[in-house]
């Protein structure tokens, strides 16, 4: 279980995060929308222990990420995707996934290299093992970085607007591949995600609740269903404004159901 | 004006002062390496008072003349201890810790050149900031730095010829008991300035190889 409770993050006198608390229990598929500037990305950081809080208190099983030891141990627990990639430009693919599972888990690098092998071709990069990040196009790079936060076996996923710099088609090979992992979660014992996503009817398909994020302030917290009933979410004005300003989704015919 | 000819001992001084000239450099600069760039892992970490103390005496040191720096350490250093220095130590001394000085603002640059995000991820993963530094942020400033690095390189090089004027007999000094005894400065010193060419040219071929390996990663711009 992950447990944000109560937690305050400023940026000098800026207050971006204002008390936020919410629970992701294994097995869920929590998504958290919110206009931009809202406090998204900050929550997600200060989960993985990027920023330090200002108040309140995470704990990723039990373990305080304020606690630089426990955060150390939460850290093998949790993996996450970056909206920029965020990959190793001097190491190859095969090695920018490799490399914390061998360092961090401490794991035998033959039986990991198998692994990013079989990840690898999972998402349909079999031939690229040996290239650079560099030589990726943006959807490729993505796959990678799910590649590399899925070879650590997390328990828990953090993805943080992971196709918000892809283009449509890009974004609907990766949007496939996480849906093809949060429809492995119904099964039960895979991956917990906590998800950020401008992707509406995407995350309105896989999740299991929705949270609001608005001005650093959570204001909605629901049972997929009941976030887009009309009594639900919709009864929020703010919610209301956010989903009418949206696109409409990527190409969901591509996305596997 | 009576010449004495070069006779094979003179060949043999050169060599001799040649290879003082290149093992003062070596050690030196290998000293430099590792104190500057570890200064520098210290500022990047913002240790507090060990950093801002680091880069005040770093910057002392590269902002005035290396002659100083070496009478200061041959001539003031033992006039405060009351025990003299040999010439060489001294002048290893202030060769290392003025090479130190150089690495420590090349490998700072080359440390924040390495981009902020990847390192976040690397810290999201649960890397150390020892297997941070050796994994990610290492490799990646070598690959920035190794250009001025080389170019420091050829600079401290020749930089030990300094070294003659505390007793030190390298290459320069050679030349000079050479040209002394031969009378034909010409000769001599354009021998000793082909040497130190040839040593400097090595150094920049090797360094440029090693430059093409380090950045392999980043493909050339197919224009
Ligand atoms: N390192 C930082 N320093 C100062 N302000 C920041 C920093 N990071 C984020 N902010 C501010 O915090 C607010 C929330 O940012 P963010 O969490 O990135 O929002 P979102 O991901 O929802 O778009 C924004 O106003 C942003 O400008
Ligand atoms: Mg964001």
């Amino acid at each position: 279980m992950m447990a944000v409770e109560g937690v305050v993050k400023r940026f000098g006198a800026h207050t971006v995060l204002d008390g936020v608390s919410l629970t992701v229990a294994p097995g869920e598929v929590v998504t958290i929308l919110g206009s931009s500037g809202s406090g998204k990305s900050t929550l997600i950081r200060c989960i993985n222990g990027l920023e330090a809080l200002d108040g309140g208190r995470i704990t990723v099983d039990g373990l305080d990420v304020s606690d630089p030891r426990q955060l150390a141990r939460a850290r093998r627990l949790s993996a996450t995707v970056f909206q920029m990639f965020n990959l190793y430009p001097h190491m190859t693919v095969l090695r920018n996934i490799t490399l914390a599972p061998e360092l961090v888990l401490r794991r035998p690098r033959d039986e990991v290299e198998a692994q990013a092998h079989a990840l690898l071709a999972s998402v349909g990069l079999a031939g690229k093992a040996d290239s650079y990040p560099g030589q990726l196009s943006g959807g490729q790079r993505q796959r990678v970085g799910i590649c590399r936060a899925l070879a650590m076996n997390p328990r828990y996923l953090l993805l943080d607007e992971v196709t918000s710099a892809l283009d449509p088609e890009m974004t609907a090979e990766v949007l496939a591949i996480l849906g093809k992992l949060a429809a492995r979660q119904s099964g039960g014992g895979g991956t917990t995600m906590l998800f950020v996503t401008h992707e509406v009817e995407f995350a309105r398909r896989i999740s299991t609740r929705i949270v609001f994020l608005d001005q650093g302030r959570l204001i909605v917290d629901l049972p997929t269903d009941q976030f887009f009933a009309a009594d639900g979410g919709l009864a929020h004005p703010r919610i209301r404004q956010f989903l009418s300003k949206m696109a409409p989704a990527a190409p969901l015919a591509e996305i596997p159901a | 004006m009576r010449h004495a000819g070069f006779t094979w001992h003179d060949g043999a001084l050169l060599a001799q002062g040649l290879a003082v000239s290149l093992g003062l450099f070596a050690g030196t600069f290998l000293i430099g390496l590792v104190l500057g760039s570890g200064a520098a892992v210290v500022r990047h970490f913002r240790v507090p008072a060990l950093g801002t103390l680091l880069h005040t005496g770093l910057e002392l040191l590269r902002n005035s003349p290396v002659l100083v720096q070496l009478f200061l350490v041959f001539f003031g250093v033992p006039a405060l201890i009351h025990q003299p220095l040999t010439p060489v130590f001294a002048a290893g001394l202030t060769l290392s810790a003025n090479t130190a000085a150089f690495v420590y603002f090349i490998a700072v640059a080359g440390l924040d050149a390495v981009g902020r995000d990847q390192v976040e991820a690397a810290r999201a993963f649960g890397l150390s900031r020892v297997q941070l530094v050796r994994h990610i942020l290492g490799p990646q400033a070598l690959a920035f730095a190794v250009a001025p690095l080389v170019g420091l390189a050829v600079n401290q090089l020749q930089v030990t010829s300094l070294v003659s004027v505390i007793g030190v007999v390298d290459l320069t000094k050679a030349g000079d008991i050479l040209n002394l005894r031969t009378l034909r400065p010409f000769a001599v010193w354009a021998m000793v300035g082909v040497l130190y060419f040839a040593a400097a040219k090595t150094l920049t071929l090797l360094g440029n190889r090693w430059e093409r390996r380090l950045r392999a990663h980043a493909a050339p711009l197919g224009l």
